[in-house]
């Protein structure tokens, strides 16, 4: 018989080291890339070519997982030059102490391990989970591992118990007492064998149709409600002091993680509860309700506000518009400043609306906090705070918003005339009338709009002034200038159509035409008398000797019709 | 040859059992290391030849002393002459090896005779590597006995694993299923412990216990089941959390929770009794008669275990579903019981079912203030009979169904004046009144030792009657039994 060579026969142990090595890249390429990647997915294709030797020579491979290596039928398969690169030392920290891989791993079950291997690993050392209870979850079925004991000291050892002795009868006496018993009479609640029926006791189809159709919903029904009730319950109805301070840290704790999944109506739910019940159990003037008002008064803190807006506003998805509704219903006064200062330059647009009407609410509700912002809020929160009050009418702003009016910023100085226009009181429009005079072009605008949509008859006045005063006139560009004109024969009425008259057609001797610029304005204004004199000044105009003016003319004419 | 046990001369290096556990770790470490030289070298090969040599001489030692060497398959335990070998890291592959090669034979046993010669060793090695190819184990079986006569190897006897009493497998089952038990008392006690001292409970470990709980409901029902009989009295918030886990993964089981489920439900049920460790361990353990004060004390278990839990670190969120068990397992279902509430609620799923587990072994366990447990019958009676207890009907209705109308556990009195213990439910639902049993005192009042035999109580006679039937319960500390005996 002719020997074979050993150099050309099969080395299983190096055939599983080769495995294993194919293992450790695939776990880093699960680390490292994406499924889509062409790495990740050649790699795989390694992994899964690697098995095939070695299920040439066996159907299972059991390692034995020794700290950090890896050691297959008492040979070393794995070892990493370092304890924290081991893929060994992942699985042995966790309790694994036997590795058993059969065939068919490779098909699927292989990249789920080392997915569950590689999600172990970024656990933090207080996390619920570790790589046993995520590898018993994922139900495998081609993969055993054997792991240490969970509990090594104090154990409870079950052993036969030692027989009490003393309770025993000798064989005789206990025979005497079994036949004394079989002769005495049944007790109540003995089930008698002839009484009984087994069929009683099956479970009926209906029943678990029942059943399932409970379980089933019991995981389609929202559980932290109850749960969260069982609090409230345990607060309202126990006066410890220490129980209710309890109570509030869990509710503490919770908040953050409840923002940070976005659940914004359990929040909300949370804060209208605990509202609901200072008041049954009368907590004003005990410890607890100090801190329960913090609590609540947290919540709206500018620093807890701006990080529940900013995330909001940057998320890729948010809750839906009622539920954040719900919570932003629930913010406190000092939550106006930073919700004043975010709505301005808010992006998504369910967000905004949703805290334009927090804001509403929260500025109506607490007049005198608005009325501080107003004197002492930076830039950013006027231009928030000033259409608000707007919005809401309040007249009591008037003097306040009137002060922005001699602002800096332009761009405050006409959010000022909008709110002022939006309180439209006498007073407000009286305050209008100032910003007629504005040194910037788009707050005149705004005043001369405002006080046009008012039919502000203060401002006639001025806009008379400027109209009848060639230089202001002709300081004004085009657009601003008929919008005077316009706002002037809107307000005045038909008295103002002699004014717009000479100005269009100059009588006497030594009156100079006006330029054709600005008795197309007029033009344009005389449109809004809408009086027959007014039409007929119109009608005259189409023959007037400057094509712009005839120009104009017509238009209006048109706009009349 | 033998070598000298490692780590000096253990203490029972002299005794026979230390011998043959020395001895019979070599014997198989050789005929493993024969085998695998035997599968990658031609029989020439100086390695196989080595490795048969040392073989024989350790076998010839064993044989020497015993006369006879017999390997047994139990499980994942070998035994050489009776005596189990441990399994440790450096032997591990070889029994493994061992194992699954004369599992795939279905070899239950081997008795190596005086005599063997190297030719018979040969020939049987390299028919368990030959033969293994053969797709199904019983064919594999066959063919070998046929070839080793063909072979004339007279000296090795085969005997087949199904041929085996199922006994060997119920032991390992019950050594799992204790192990499990033990870690999952072992866990309890260490969290209600740590929230007692306001340490932070090892949730992990709490994971870990329930999922072993689930595994062995759904592999090893009947043992794990047994286990609950134990009711240590020392011990009983401990054992009774874990038996309410066990009794609920094993109705969850019966009523179709998916596995996930089976395990929110043990998490549930295995932490429904959490506040007791923020009631006075005083209270707790008072044996006299417990005051108004201390009832209330105990009633408030309830909700400070749900306020515990809603405190308790380490899970991925709150764990909501604990939480509501924790909070209602002791309402009934028209929401009276305790503890109080204001708000309105419905009672879910696991909170009725883990009433029900808990009723049950509350009632069946002896407790400091409970000094006289009722039998489990009477109380599976009460539960579905008196309305008044407030337990779901249909999940009281499902517990019978898992654990019969005499439930394991519970003390019988047969028909023939023995004395026994219920040990499994028959899986017959048509005999569920005819479990199996283990005789405990014989008819003449002997005391049978742990585990007692095994009888099943559908067996008929040959004129077509039962052999034996159960004819009333009885109290087992009336005969100083200890039920949980019979079941380790």
């Amino acid at each position: 018989m002719t020997l074979v060579p050993e150099s050309t026969m099969i080395n299983p142990a190096s055939q599983v080291a080769e495995l294993v090595r194919v293992v450790v890249k695939g776990l880093r390429a699960t680390q490292m890339y994406l499924p889509n990647n062409p790495v990740y997915q050649r790699s795989l294709a390694s992994l899964r070519a690697a098995f095939g030797p070695v299920w040439e020579f066996t159907d299972s491979l059991v390692l034995a997982v020794v700290e950090s290596d890896l050691i297959w039928e008492q040979e070393l398969v794995y070892e990493p030059e370092s304890r924290s690169e081991s893929f060994a030392w992942l699985l042995y920290k966790d309790g694994m102490r036997i590795l058993t891989l059969r065939k068919g791993v490779e098909d699927e079950e292989i990249l789920r391990f080392l997915q569950v291997v590689n999600q172990a690993r970024l656990l933090t050392a207080d996390a619920g989970d570790d790589l046993l209870t995520l590898l018993w979850a994922e139900d495998f079925q081609h993969i055993d591992y054997r792991f240490a004991e969970i509990v090594a000291e104090n154990t409870l050892v079950l052993d036969p118990q030692a027989v009490d002795l003393e309770a025993q009868h000798r064989p005789d006496e206990a025979a005497h007492v079994i036949r004394q018993e079989l002769l005495q009479e049944r007790p109540a609640g003995v089930v008698a064998l002839d009484e009984f029926d087994s069929t009683l006791y099956f479970l009926e189809e209906g029943e678990v149709e029942a059943l399932q159709a409970q379980i089933q919903a019991e995981y389609s029904a929202d559980v932290r409600g109850p749960a969260l009730e069982i609090l409230f319950d345990v607060f309202e109805l126990n006066a410890d002091a220490e129980v209710r301070a309890e109570v509030l840290d869990i509710l503490e704790q919770l908040l953050p993680g409840l923002l940070l999944n976005g659940e914004f109506a359990v929040v909300a739910r949370i804060l209208r509860e605990m509202r609901g019940m200072a008041v049954r159990v009368q907590l004003k003037t005990t410890e607890v309700g100090t801190r329960f008002e913090a609590f609540e008064g947290r919540l709206s803190s500018p620093e807890i506000v701006a990080q529940l807006l900013h995330s909001l506003d940057e998320a890729a998805s948010v809750p839906p518009d009622e539920d954040i509704g719900e919570l932003l219903r629930e913010l406190r006064a000092p939550a106006l400043e930073t919700a004043l200062q975010f709505l301005p330059r808010l992006v998504h647009q369910g967000v905004r609306r949703r805290l334009e009407s927090a804001v509403d609410r929260l500025a109506e509700s607490h007049p005198r906090e608005a009325m501080h912002l107003l004197d002492v809020g930076a830039p950013a929160v006027l231009a928030g705070l000033l259409p608000v009050l707007g919005r809401l009418k309040v007249q009591g702003a008037v003097p306040a918003v009137a002060k922005v009016l001699t602002h800096n910023d332009p761009a405050l100085r006409l959010a000022a005339v909008e709110a002022l226009a939006a309180i439209g009181t006498a007073g407000a429009m009286g305050q209008v009338e100032r910003a007629l005079e504005d040194e910037d072009r788009a707050v005149r605008l705004a005043a001369v709009t405002a006080v046009t949509a008012r039919g502000w008859k203060g401002a006639l006045k001025y806009l008379e002034s400027v109209i009848n005063s060639r230089g202001d006139r002709e300081d004004l560009e085009r657009a601003e200038r008929r919008q005077v004109f316009e706002a002037y024969a809107l307000i005045a009425g038909p008295p103002s159509l002699e004014t717009l008259g000479n100005i269009l057609i100059p009588r006497g001797l030594f009156r100079r035409r006006e330029s054709a610029e600005t008795r197309t304005c007029a033009a344009y204004a005389v449109v809004k008398i809408r009086t027959p004199e007014a039409r007929n000044l119109l009608e005259r105009l189409t023959d007037d000797k400057e094509l712009a003016v005839r120009n104009a003319a017509v238009r209006a004419l048109r706009e009349w019709a | 040859m033998i070598d000298a046990p490692r780590g000096g001369r253990p203490a029972s290096a002299d005794s026979e059992d230390g011998f043959l556990r020395h001895a019979g770790r070599q014997f198989l470490l050789s005929l493993y290391a024969a085998m695998r030289s035997l599968k990658f070298y031609p029989l020439e090969n100086d390695a196989v030849q080595n490795a048969l040599s040392e073989h024989e001489e350790i076998a010839a030692q064993l044989l020497e002393r015993g006369g006879e060497i017999e390997v047994r398959l139990s499980g994942d335990f070998i035994f050489v002459n009776g005596t189990r070998l441990r399994l440790e890291l450096d032997n591990y592959a070889a029994f493994g090896g061992i194992l699954g090669t004369l599992r795939g034979f279905d070899i239950g046993r081997m008795r190596i005779h005086e005599g063997i010669t190297r030719k018979e060793w040969q020939a049987f090695l390299s028919l368990l590597l030959s033969l293994g190819t053969i797709e199904e184990a019983e064919e594999r079986y066959f063919t070998l006995i046929e070839r080793l006569l063909q072979a004339e190897v007279k000296a090795i006897e085969l005997v087949q694993a199904s041929q085996e009493h199922d006994q060997d497998e119920e032991a390992h089952a019950r050594e799992v299923a204790k192990r499990t038990y033990s870690q999952g008392v072992a866990v309890t006690k260490e969290v209600l412990n740590s929230i007692r001292l306001g340490r932070t409970a090892n949730i992990r470990k709490v994971k870990r216990a329930v999922q072993m709980i689930v595994d062995q409901v759904l592999t090893n029902e009947t043992s794990i089941i047994g286990l609950t009989t134990l009711r240590d009295y020392d011990e009983y918030t401990f054992t009774h959390s874990v038996n309410v886990c066990i009794f609920s993964v094993a109705l969850g089981r019966k009523i179709g929770f998916t596995k996930l489920q089976l395990y929110d439900l043990g998490m549930a049920a295995l932490l429904h009794d959490v506040g007791k460790a923020r009631v006075p361990v005083e209270i707790l353990n008072k044996t006299a008669n417990l005051t108004e004060a201390d009832w209330r004390a105990i009633q408030t278990h309830p909700w400070r275990g749900a306020v515990t839990l809603f405190g308790m670190r380490g899970y991925e969120g709150v764990p909501y579903r604990s939480i509501l068990v924790a909070h209602e397992h002791h309402m009934k279902t028209d929401l009276t019981g305790y503890p109080r509430h204001v708000r309105p609620r419905a009672l879910g799923v696991y909170s009725r079912l883990v009433a029900v587990a808990d009723g049950f072994d509350a009632a069946t366990t002896r407790r400091t203030y409970q000094a006289t447990p009722l039998e489990p019958d009477q109380v599976l009676r009460e539960m579905w009979e008196n309305p008044k207890r407030g337990y779901d009907a249909i999940m009281v209705k499902a517990l019978i169904n898992l654990i019969g109308v005499y439930p394991v556990g519970t003390c019988v009195i047969l028909d023939t004046f023995e004395v026994a213990v219920v040990a499994a439910l028959n899986p017959d639902r048509q005999q569920l009144n005819r479990p199996s049993v283990r005789i405990v005192l014989t008819a003449d009042g002997g005391m049978v030792p742990p585990p007692g035999a095994l009888i099943d109580l559908s067996e008929r006679t040959p004129d077509g009657g039962f052999a034996r039937s159960i004819v009333k319960v009885t109290n087992p500390d009336r005969y100083g039994i200890v039920v949980g005996d019979y079941f380790l």
